[in-house]
């Protein structure tokens, strides 16, 4: 993917990305802060303005394509940050996870980090304090607390297993 | 306090151009025009004399269409950026050699022949050769060009125009002060280098100075501070001879060097545009239109002489920086409109009135630059609007 960029003297900067099919989006920076966006449906044509958005709202917009904003990972630990360093997280097991079918005992999920799993839930039932002969099942919810890096230690633990929700 | 009509004058004023401007914005037009026939349908020559009262120029007027050049000149400071310039100078200056060699050289050709004299020609020269980086700038944006590749070329010859209009004002300048001698000229011409190279010094050592002399969190004191640092400038400039103009666009260029710029810009702008239009008004406020209908051969001839050669230069702006038939007829058709430059030239004529250009041929020159100026800005805005047609038939017969 290549980007242009022009300056426009006495207006601001030009950016020009290739899109699909030859298309082209023109950004322009205004001095003033303003953002308008273009698209060429090809290099010979006209430029048509797709929207224009402030200095603020541009950066909103950009930080949500950027996906920086309104990740779920980010979320979860902005939501349930405890005080001190106590982090509360929660992923969903799926069908063909390593942990469906074993039970919490069976699974490495204590060996392999020092997090303590406080719930499951399954569909409308939530199961408090489960114990170690508990069978993890697709679909669970399992819901783990422990400091930052411990749930950081259990999130690599899983990562090919679970899915984040 | 005032006299007991000035502040209802003052208030005239800016309800008329607050009135013609949003007629202006209704019909897509520049503010320009309008603003300058306003003042002249309210001077004494028109309101004058078909109605009990007519807006008179007053000290203040005077003194707030003078803050307006200077403020118009220290934002072209402020926007334009040597270094940009120089990275892309092949193409820029190829651009703006042909635009300066076309356009200034008929409006030589076309001075001298009239007027037999080189001030005069060196003047209507200037008038015809600037176009207006106000107008198209604000039209490229209107319009969308602005992402375009026309924008290139178009932007890049009025970076160069910006400079070449910078070294003109102080020659022009030095010419009107010095006297009728050679001798005169020179020494005048002297003391305008001098100052230069004294503000060339000053913009690249004081950047620091003005970075810490800007450095607030007022909004407040950043423009009081603004304003106090290039209207002193300006009127030093101003009193050694030198244009006032060029003071005060050295002191843009100094201050965009600096990380306020664009503060700067955001906060400074409105106050240019209430000057700028106190500028326009002020213009017509002193513009007899019978004064306007003696020149009028000449501005039709100058229209019709000038609206091809800024054809042409735009076209092989267009050109040179590779675009096809049809972008570079618009580059070509962008460029042809005259506005506040001209202007600015036409007020520098009138001020020289008396000394060493007689003040008959001054209030020629000031008409024709005026007139020329209702036409081409109304002429230039309108040939960027029907663009596409013109561009179609041009590139159905050449393409």
């Amino acid at each position: 993917m290549t980007v242009y960029e022009t300056d426009l003297p006495g207006v601001g900067r030009k950016f020009e990305i290739d899109v699909d099919n030859g298309a082209q989006l023109v950004i322009v920076i205004h001095n003033t802060g303003k953002r308008e966006v273009y698209r060429k449906p090809n290099p010979e044509a006209d430029a048509e303005k797709v929207f224009e958005a402030s200095n603020q709202l541009s950066q909103t917009i950009g930080s949500i394509l950027e996906g920086a904003k309104f990740q779920p990972v980010e979320v979860d630990h902005e939501g349930t940050m405890l005080p001190g360093d106590t982090v509360l997280e929660w992923y969903t097991v799926t069908p063909d996870s390593e942990l469906a079918g074993c039970s919490l005992g069976e699974s490495a999920i204590r060996e392999g980090s020092d997090v303590l799993v406080v719930a499951i839930q399954r569909g409308e039932e939530i199961i408090t304090s489960p114990g170690p002969d508990t069978t993890v099942e697709p679909g669970d919810v399992l819901v783990v607390i422990g400091t930052q890096s411990q749930v950081l230690d259990f999130e690599t633990l899983v990562a090919d297993e679970v899915t984040e929700e | 306090m005032a006299g007991e009509t000035a502040l209802l004058e003052l208030g005239l004023l800016f309800a008329a151009v607050g009135l013609v401007g949003a007629l202006a914005a209704r019909i897509d037009q520049s503010v320009i025009p309008f603003y300058i026939l306003a003042g002249m349908v309210l001077n004494p020559f028109v309101a004058g004399r078909v109605a009990p009262i007519s807006l008179e120029t007053t000290p203040f007027v005077e003194l707030g269409a003078e803050v307006g050049i200077v403020l118009l000149l220290l934002f072209l400071g402020l926007e334009f950026n040597l270094d940009r310039l120089l990275a892309d100078r092949a193409r820029i200056s190829a651009a703006g050699a042909i635009d300066f060699a076309i356009n200034f050289g008929v409006g030589l050709l076309l001075g001298y022949v009239l007027f037999r004299a080189v001030l005069p020609a060196f003047l209507i020269a200037g008038a015809v050769y600037i176009s207006s980086s106000a107008i198209i700038s604000k039209s490229l944006i209107d319009l969308g060009w602005i992402a375009n590749d026309e924008a290139s070329p178009i932007l890049g010859t009025l970076v160069a125009e910006d400079l070449l209009i910078a070294l003109y004002l102080v020659v022009a300048s030095a010419m009107l002060a010095g006297g009728s001698d050679l001798a005169g000229t020179v020494q005048s011409m002297g003391v305008a280098v001098g100052f230069m190279l004294g503000l060339l010094v000053v913009v690249h050592y004081g950047t620091p100075v003005f970075e810490a002399l800007l450095e607030t969190n007022s909004r407040e004191f950043l423009v009081l501070r603004a304003l106090g640092l290039v209207v002193p400038i300006a009127g030093l400039g101003l009193l050694l001879g030198v244009s006032e103009a060029v003071a005060a666009f050295f002191v843009g260029m100094a201050v965009s060097a600096t990380g306020h710029v664009s503060r700067l810009e955001t906060l400074l702008e409105p106050v240019r545009d209430v000057f700028a239009a106190i500028f326009f008004f002020w213009i017509g406020l002193v513009t007899d239109p019978l004064l306007l209908g003696e020149v009028l051969g000449l501005i039709v001839l100058a229209v019709f002489l000038t609206t091809p050669t800024k054809l042409a230069s735009g076209y092989l702006a267009g050109r040179i920086y590779g675009l096809n038939v049809r972008r570079s007829t618009r580059v070509a058709l962008g460029m042809t409109t005259r506005g506040e430059f001209t202007l600015i030239i036409a007020a520098l004529a009138l001020s020289g009135a008396g000394g060493v250009l007689s003040t008959g041929l001054a209030e020629t020159i000031y008409a024709f630059a005026v007139g020329y100026v209702l036409v081409m800005s109304v002429l230039g805005t309108t040939l960027m609007q029907y663009a596409t047609p013109i561009e179609n038939a041009v590139s159905r017969r050449f393409a």
